[in-house]
């Protein structure tokens, strides 16, 4: 085997560079320690986003050979397994920033009621952290992200201090707002990762609406733009770019010692040494990687001497339900961009007196695709009746009267939805792929009958009419991209892979920061809360350094 | 919290590891939704291929006469009114670079709706679709337009191809700067200062 540098040992090795790798190497290396980040992608150039571009002049660049950036991972390059009957949708970002260059902004802080739900219901295991812990960490991601959202804070949705003034409601949203007022639902306005003010250099979201495509002002959140750079800044840095990892190395005490990779273009193997590892790969790279990591003191896998890690996989069930309010069908087409999601969200009220059902945790909703689309007529076009000029004139005057609802549901932890490796199928490196094994259950029918209630009861009570519904209809698995818990926290090391600090309980000298360290899912988006845990957890770790402990 | 832990144990009981399967509507047919689906992805997703607005434009999927079939019909669909429709807009070039990237069994089922539909032309005004008269084509789709299942059994393949047709021609033409900005009234702004979110007064 090759090794380069052999003599260089890092304080820190950092694998992946999204929300989590990328808040770990920037706070890591502000406190003055050594960093080398590895990234199985390249840097995406801002410059040469397709964010104004609109559709017909889309076409009109792929029709001259241009294209625009290739954020998703192609399945072909990298395939993952899954039962042949329980699909699993599984998007991954390899490049600088991961998933945070298209993620969907939404930041909502985890309750108490979220963080110790199990305790309450005694599913499975609680966090083994309270709210207090990471609440000033959300404070501090907050103040460094730049969140806007109202002041409207619920025992649901907790930590509003430091958010940026909130986009006003879009018609649509408004009345969606009356609905569920009148219902005794509540409804706040959405808390989202685009900045309304200038932040720490940034320039403000200017409302184009067109967040997918990645923002070429860098105004929303993204690790590439916020917390990258500043780290290259203290000169702490280093990043390796294209580097496949496929195993965390160890020794013969168990501890690991280094991070062999692959060179994504060449295929060359390579390894670099290391004191600590942070692993921010996300939930299922994460715990391909540990279950790959096999050795004599970790048969099982790396830190899976429990048989947890791979378990417990929690993703989210969601709705996508589309109607229109015939109060503003017809009325003038409005520039409804604003910060490109919904600007209002209804939080959790399944724990309130009188709302509850017979089933555990609960689900929120939200309401993309509101008000005018700027990408061509609204899908549920596709289903107004008729032709010809009737059908033109109809498509023109519900133009502005669309909505759509997106409730998202937790799914419980279950040990029988995992990631395990098969060593008989291997990437063009030859190392196991994950396969996913993952389906939902009875609590998960339930809920999802009282979100098509709520769905239903909504939409009556805001004037709305459905278009194309089919009840109770899920979106594939996978599709909420929120995967969990497959490598998680807790006080037993029995039960779980991690301390209440992201150390392995059973390789103290790796941490695993990202969405696989989640006891669960909740229903909430959990990206602000993985930059909070990685923030929480990289602070302990630079003083158990210094400690001299690792 | 109380009225969730009111459940919880007969809660705990119930949870089974039975799947629950994602339902999917059944009454269209796969190609339809296929196709649909494809066209929105082509529109929005930036994945056609070939350069639509090119002079020397010529179909890769379908034949100069089954061209001239998907003009006529997608003109029918959206017509020229106070503002240009499907054929000026070139939609027949859109559908025909969905085409080439469909699987080839979706492709085949919607060049077997062309056919089709020149059988039934002829069927019922002894006649090919083209050599129909307006009146005539608007009086085939008419029959087609109404929801699954057709009224006419003999209708049933032919409904299905005018709903991929529909939704590949909206997907097509609203994706267009005349469709999305002059007729939908999309006012392009993308950079404002402050977003003001709606001025209804009535609905404040």
């Amino acid at each position: 085997m090759q090794i380069i540098s052999p003599a260089k040992v890092y304080p820190v090795i950092v694998i992946g560079s999204g929300a989590s790798g990328g808040m770990a190497a920037w706070n890591l290396t502000r406190k003055g320690i050594d960093v080398l980040l590895l990234d199985a992608g390249d840097k995406f150039d801002r410059s040469k986003f397709w964010t104004h571009v609109r559709p017909w002049q889309a076409r009109e660049r792929e029709g001259r050979g241009e294209k625009a950036p290739q954020f998703f991972l192609d399945r072909k390059e990298q395939p993952y397994l899954t039962a042949d009957d329980r699909p699993f949708e599984l998007t991954r970002v390899w490049g600088h920033g991961g998933k945070t260059n298209v993620w969907g902004r939404v930041s909502l802080r985890y309750s108490q009621m979220d963080l110790k739900a199990a305790e309450r219901d005694g599913w499975e295991i609680p966090w083994p952290i309270a709210y207090s812990d990471i609440a000033p960490y959300y404070d501090q991601v907050e103040q460094m992200i730049g969140v806007c959202g109202g002041t409207d804070d619920s025992d649901a949705l907790p930590g509003s201090k430091f958010l940026q003034p909130p986009p006003a409601p879009r018609c649509g949203e408004r009345l969606l707002q009356r609905g569920m007022t009148k219902l005794g639902i509540p409804v706040v306005a959405g808390r989202r990762a685009n900045m309304t003010r200038p932040t720490r250099g940034f320039p403000p979201c200017h409302y184009c609406g067109n967040c997918g495509a990645g923002c070429d002002t860098a105004s929303f959140f993204c690790s590439a733009d916020h917390l990258l750079p500043f780290a290259l800044e203290t000169g702490r840095l280093e990043i390796r770019s294209n580097a496949v990892v496929a195993r965390i190395l160890t020794g013969k005490d168990g501890l690991a010692s280094g991070v062999q990779y692959f060179e994504r273009q060449s295929g060359a193997e390579r390894q670099v040494l290391g004191k600590v590892i942070v692993l921010g790969a996300s939930c299922v790279d994460s715990t391909r990687i540990l279950l790959n990591s096999k050795s004599e003191r970790h048969p099982n896998g790396l830190g899976n001497g429990s048989d947890v890690v791979g378990r417990y996989l929690c993703e989210q069930i969601r709705l996508n339900v589309t109607g229109y309010f015939p109060v503003l069908v017809g009325t003038p087409t409005r520039n409804d961009r604003g910060i490109g999601g919904e600007h209002i969200y209804m939080p959790r009220f399944n724990h309130r007196p009188g709302r509850g059902r017979d089933y555990l945790r609960g689900f929120g909703a939200q309401f993309w695709n509101t008000g005018a689309s700027i990408y061509g007529a609204h899908g549920g076009s596709e289903q107004i009746p008729g032709f010809g000029a009737a059908l033109k004139e109809e498509i023109k005057r519900r133009h502005p009267a669309w909505f759509e609802f997106h409730p998202f549901g937790e799914v419980l932890p279950y040990a029988h939805n995992r990631i395990t490796v098969d060593p008989a199928r291997v990437d063009r490196y030859g190392v196991p792929l994950p396969k996913i094994d993952y389906r939902i259950g009875e609590n998960e029918r339930k809920m999802t009958e009282h979100m098509a209630d709520t769905v239903e009861e909504v939409v009556k009570a805001s004037g709305g009419v459905l278009v194309g519904y089919t009840r109770a209809q899920l979106d594939a698995m996978g599709s909420a991209i929120h995967e969990h818990g497959t490598c998680r926290m807790g006080d037993d090391p029995k039960r779980s892979a991690l301390d209440k600090f992201n150390q392995m309980h059973e390789a103290k000298n790796v941490l695993v920061v990202d969405g696989s360290a989640f006891p669960n899912a909740s229903e909430k988006n959990p990206t602000l809360t993985i930059l909070a845990l990685s923030m929480r957890a990289t602070d302990h770790l630079a003083e158990e350094i210094k400690r001299g402990n690792l | 919290m109380k009225s969730v832990d009111a459940g919880r144990r007969s809660a705990l009981r119930a949870l089974a590891s039975g799947a629950i399967g994602v339902a999917t509507s059944s009454t269209i047919a796969p190609w339809v939704e296929s196709l649909s689906a494809l066209s929105r992805q082509q529109a929005h997703a930036h994945a056609a291929e070939s350069a639509i607005a090119a002079q020397d434009w010529t179909p890769r999927v379908l034949s100069a006469r089954q061209n001239e079939m998907v003009i006529t019909l997608s003109e029918l669909i959206i017509p020229e009114t106070t503002t240009p429709g499907a054929k000026a807009t070139l939609v027949n070039r859109f559908i025909d670079t969905v085409l080439d990237s469909a699987p080839a069994k979706d492709r085949d089922s919607f060049l077997a709706g062309l056919t089709w539909m020149d059988a039934r032309s002829k069927t019922l005004f002894g006649k090919d679709l083209l050599a129909a008269s307006g009146a005539e084509q608007t009086a085939l789709l008419t029959r087609l337009s109404r929801d699954l299942p057709a009224q006419d059994a003999a209708d049933s393949q032919g409904v299905e191809f005018f709903k991929a047709l529909k939704a590949m021609t909206i997907n097509g033409y609203y994706t267009t700067e005349v469709g999305l900005m002059k007729e939908l009234g999309d006012d392009g702004v993308l950079a404002q200062a402050e977003f003001k979110g709606c001025d209804h007064p009535e609905h404040q």
